[in-house]
């Protein structure tokens, strides 16, 4: 019989569902946007842990800066100084919007969804 | 480790506020039957009071609220002295306010300064209204109302002696909004790249100056009281400066504000057509509709740089709320809308926006 391992994520699976089924129905009103937001931290910090590198991310700081230097800061103060531009670097927005993409499956699928299918209601 | 963010106002210690209102109302005594804290305001806390004032011009029962400071401020908002004065401006205009009663500047009465204002009825929470079965029969009476009353809102203009606290911005209106956000986020705790390619744009494509006007700074769903149906009072002044008038219309049209209701492009309440409808029926100065796509995406912008902040108060220790750390995980939600919002612009065919 295969054993199942109790790994990090799935303890924060198991609490939110239970969160979800066994205590919110029980709770007042008044308290029910912070068990919301309870089992919404749970779900950022489960799919953190289950996400893969930051691709988009590290393979623009390495076009960008090939010493090896590159972090986001630097790349943030070089747009703001217009070291960084689309003269130099002609596909930045796109490369911006698929870190975004990335940051998002994190921590807002649904976010994310919505603006892939207009009209869906998000939060 | 703290959950709760710590309170200002003490509610079981009300005797030197009730002195100080006092003195203020010109009462000889005034008592609390209730002190209620309200949900909502990340920012600053609002408290329900319940006053019975003896003596005065205001003798009688009333309902007030309280608005404080929270523990931190963010720096592109008034403090409350300030936001009392462009309210009793907002007031004297016509425009739907709670009435200001009385503000302090003094923090040893409770703690901050703090401003009272009376209580008006009726529902702020943006998902209870956007929600709301019956806005089907009054959005589009609402978001007419919201434009008419904007519209009131930018019919005053400097100069104002009773207004001089506000600055009068030094560089056209849309490019110094990217000066203050740019400032704002250059001690900001997360670095966001995208964002301050956002701002580059925004500075860039900066439109036309145009006349400066009282601009409300946080004009959306949220920040008004609704009354069965009908707009109660517009709230939440501490933004309030001078600039483009087209900045408050780009923040109520923000799909970021629109809470879900997406093709409801007015605050998700009603439509684009209705809300402009309204604006037109008071305005004095035009409404450039071209330019409100420019301002949607400097919405977008700034309300994810707020989100950096709220999230700084987290990230730097004052703070250990767990709303501030998931509000401080938003800013990749506006700087995508911008960034479609700026791929839509440029694909427009519109010269001004290549």
């Amino acid at each position: 019989m295969a054993v199942k391992r109790i790994a990090a994520e799935t303890l924060i699976e198991l609490a939110v569902d239970t969160l979800r089924a066994e205590i919110y129905p029980t709770l007042p009103p008044e308290h029910r946007y912070t068990a919301a937001m309870i089992a919404n931290a749970l779900e950022i910090a489960r799919r953190e842990i289950l996400a893969d590198d930051d691709t988009a991310r590290w393979r623009l700081l390495d076009e960008l800066y090939p010493d090896g230097d590159g972090d986001m800061k630097r790349l943030a103060l070089d747009i703001r100084s217009g070291k960084v531009n689309t003269n130099n670097k002609p596909d930045l927005h796109e490369r911006l919007r698929a870190i975004l993409v990335e940051e998002l499956r994190v921590r807002n699928p649904r976010f994310l969804k919505s603006r892939e299918s207009p009209g869906e209601v998000t939060d | 480790m703290q959950v709760v963010r710590s309170r200002t106002l003490d509610p079981d210690n009300l005797g030197s506020l009730a002195g100080w209102l006092a003195g203020a109302v010109g009462a000889r005594r005034v008592t609390f039957a209730e002190a209620t804290l309200l949900t909502g305001g990340a920012v600053q806390e609002n408290w329900r009071l319940v006053v019975d004032v003896e003596g005065g011009p205001r003798e009688g029962r009333h309902a007030w609220v309280l608005r404080t400071d929270a523990v931190a401020r963010l720096s592109l908002s008034l403090d409350r002295t300030a936001e009392f004065g462009v309210l009793k401006a907002a007031h004297a205009a016509g425009i739907a306010v709670a009435e200001p009663i009385a503000r302090c500047s003094d923090p040893e009465i409770i703690g901050a300064p703090f401003l009272v204002q009376a209580f008006v009825p009726g529902v702020t929470q943006a998902r209870r209204i956007v929600r709301d079965p019956a806005l089907k029969d009054y959005g589009e009476s609402l978001a007419e109302r919201l434009g008419a009353e904007l519209a009131k809102i930018h019919s005053i203009t400097p100069p104002r002696d009773d207004l001089n606290f506000l600055p009068i911005p030094m560089l056209p209106p849309a490019r110094n909004e990217v000066a203050k956000l740019r400032n704002a986020l250059s001690s900001a705790a997360e670095p966001r790249p995208a964002l301050e390619y956002v701002l580059a744009w925004l500075d860039a494509h900066a439109p036309d100056p145009e006349p400066i006007t009282l601009v409300h700074g946080d004009y959306r769903t949220g920040n008004y009281i609704v009354n069965e149906g009908k707009l109660g009072a517009v709230l939440d002044w501490e933004f309030a400066h001078w600039g483009d008038r087209h900045e408050d219309i780009g923040w109520i049209m923000a799909r970021c504000w629109r809470f879900g209701n997406d093709t409801l492009e007015a605050g998700g309440i009603g439509s684009r057509e209705a809300f402009y409808r309204g604006y037109r029926s008071v305005a004095k100065l035009p409404l450039n509709e071209a330019v409100v796509p420019y301002w949607e995406i400097m919405a977008a912008a700034r309300w994810a740089t707020v989100a950096v902040l709220q999230g700084d108060r987290y990230r730097k220790g004052g703070e250990n709320s767990i709303e501030l750390a998931l509000t401080g995980l938003m800013p990749p939600e506006m700087e995508l809308d911008a960034l479609d919002g700026i791929a839509a612009l440029a694909a427009s065919g519109d010269p001004r926006w290549r």
